[in-house]
């Protein structure tokens, strides 16, 4: 019987096969997305209109991207979204995963109905939000008015002061689920064994939490804090649907003004070069994350 | 090891004692929460059946009566079932081409040494990182030439390709974690390479599968800018795309747009439910790695 190749020509030719399996995704991969990757970054060092033919201008884009109000208005929009668009929902989920964790009737239910407005396209969320603040028959406003707070009732996406916390809100309701369900996931791994120990040592419920259990899933927080960041840094859907940008530049973010600057103002040199604000910062986040995850290994 | 256990015993009857007041208070938080996820889609379905006077008068009410005229409405003005079936032709191509690439590149990263392995791995993973937009631009005019705008492959093929760096990484980690044995014992049973894969292997990748479709499906029905982008045709738009042009035409005729949005998430609970275990099983699975 003839075993299995162990020379290592063989072996070589063996795998070889490999670049078969993958070069059918390469192709797809490089048209796709490597090819217009560069392309973006090129683009961003030209003039280009989407007609005429373009010119190369270096890194003047990037010049002028440091001197646009508007950028920095919307950076500045991105960077509230990402703080406050990360810290409420990983609190609120992970209170609630907390709460389901341990033996919780109808466990599974509670995390099918949190997850639900995850899978729900962000238009769907957005109409149903676009009622909820609607000025006239919202059911924000008779709500407070039911409640005798009617002062407070306000056209909360049509203000510039609310409507950017408006929007906020309607995406933080939505990515709450994905929190808890990834949250109750790492909760499975803490050892109870712990908790009793420092239950028996005296240590209170909140004490228990911030010593024993929070520490034992600091790998799953750091994961879900990374992709609520970078989402956060690429939020377009709920933004677009609800306040496109406005009313006066209060939604704008990064992601609303490349799409304005480089469709409809065909600005398609400028808008490349603003992609790559977003890419970088995506870029940056992923890197700061995969810095801590490998300390965090080394600890252990 | 018995004393602890006594120990506990003990601390456990002063732990009772409070456990029913805070029972209450926890599941009255975890009940709020499903209520919070869950009024605001009833609020919608329950306008689907109202007109849109009722609507204005008492948003909260149920509606007076089933009517479901709004429903009917929806569907044939709004072209409903148009937008449907041009989802159906969008998301499944694209699911299957994701999931049969994946699987392949995955298998070939995973299991195979060869001249570049790692440095190909790493491209596909910076797909990972990056924005959708850091390739929206170009991407406009590339199909513009090969002639695929105003096409369901303006879609089809961008989705397909931006779709890979997370099956791939998904399925490579799946193949790297099955034991050497099985493949080694196929190749002696006289299996090629391809076969190897294809009979032993890939059957056993089904869980990692499942995930993959649940996940690629989502992404790919419910994408928004991509369409905006490259399907601007009536013709070819998705549910969402049509769903935000219906609901920007009749704007004032809520009865009809909460039609439109029932319609819309009906799909989506049905498959939601259908696969529910393969969401969270995948998220969860994703979560312990």
């Amino acid at each position: 019987m003839e075993l299995a190749p162990t020379t290592p020509q063989r072996s070589f030719m063996r795998h070889r096969a490999g670049y078969f399996f993958v070069l059918p995704a390469l192709v797809m991969y490089a048209i796709f997305f490597i090819y217009p990757f560069l392309s973006s970054v090129y683009l961003s060092m030209t003039d280009w209109d989407g007609v005429k033919p373009m010119n190369f201008v270096g890194l003047s884009n990037y010049q002028k991207l440091l001197g646009d109000p508007l950028m920095w208005v919307s950076l500045g929009h991105n960077l509230i979204w990402v703080i406050i668009g990360t810290i409420a929902p990983i609190a609120i989920g992970l209170l609630l995963a907390v709460l389901l964790w341990g033996r919780t009737r109808g466990q599974l239910i509670f995390r099918t109905i949190y997850f639900m407005p995850v899978v729900m396209s962000a238009v769907v969320v957005g109409i149903i939000w676009g009622w909820i603040y609607n000025p006239i028959f919202g059911f924000l406003n008779r709500f407070l008015t039911a409640v005798g707070l009617e002062g407070l009732a306000r056209g909360w996406l049509g203000e510039t002061n609310t409507a950017l916390f408006a929007v906020l809100a309607a995406a933080i309701w939505q990515h709450v689920g994905f929190c808890v369900v990834i949250l109750f996931a790492g909760l499975q791994k803490v050892d109870i064994e712990l908790i009793d120990a420092a239950r028996i040592d005296g240590a209170n419920s909140w004490q228990r939490f911030l010593n024993v259990i929070l520490p034992q899933i600091r790998h799953v927080l750091t994961m879900v804090t990374v992709f609520t960041v970078i989402g956060g840094f690429n939020v377009f859907d709920i933004v677009f649907v609800l306040t496109r940008g406005g009313p006066a530049n209060a939604t704008e973010l990064i992601a609303t003004y490349t799409y304005r600057k480089s469709f409809s103002e065909n600005q398609v040199g400028y808008g490349s070069a603003l992609s790559m604000v977003m890419t970088v910062l995506a870029l940056a986040a992923t890197i700061i994350f995969m810095r801590i995850r490998s300390r965090g290994e080394e600890l252990e | 090891m018995i004393a602890t256990k006594t120990r506990s015993k003990a601390s456990d009857t002063r732990y009772e004692m409070g456990r029913g007041a805070s029972e209450l208070a926890r599941y009255t938080v975890l009940v709020t929460w499903g209520l919070v996820a869950l009024l605001p889609f009833v609020l919608m379905w329950s306008s689907a059946f109202k007109t849109s006077k009722e609507i204005y008068r008492d948003p909260f009410a149920l509606p007076a009566s089933l009517s479901i005229d709004n429903l009917v409405r929806a569907w044939t003005v709004g072209r409903f079932g148009n937008y449907l079936g041009n989802s159906l032709i969008i998301t499944l191509p694209t699911v299957l081409g994701v999931l049969v690439l994946s699987c392949l590149a995955g298998y070939g990263i995973a299991r195979y040494d060869f001249k570049g392995r790692k440095a190909i791995f790493l491209l596909f993973l910076l797909g990972i990182m990056v924005p959708f937009q850091s390739v929206m631009i170009p991407l406009y005019y590339n199909l513009r030439d090969y002639g695929l705008l105003g096409t369901y492959g303006a879609m089809i093929f961008p989705a397909i390709g931006l779709g890979l760096p997370f099956g791939i990484f998904l399925m490579q980690a799946f193949f790297r974690g099955l034991p050497d044995e099985l493949a080694d014992a196929a190749r002696v049973d006289g299996c090629d390479e391809f076969r190897t894969f294809w009979q032993v292997m890939l059957p056993l990748a089904r869980p990692a599968m499942s995930t993959l479709f649940v996940f690629q499906f989502m992404w790919t029905w419910n994408a928004f800018l991509m369409p905006l982008l490259y399907m601007q045709k009536e013709d070819l738009r998705p549910l969402p795309l049509g769903l935000m042009f219906f609901q920007g035409r009749y704007t004032s005729d809520y009865g009809l747009i909460a039609a439109g949005v029932a319609i819309a998430t009906l799909p989506v609970i049905v498959v939601y439910i259908l696969f529910q275990r393969q969401f969270i099983r995948g998220l969860t699975a994703g979560a312990l790695k």
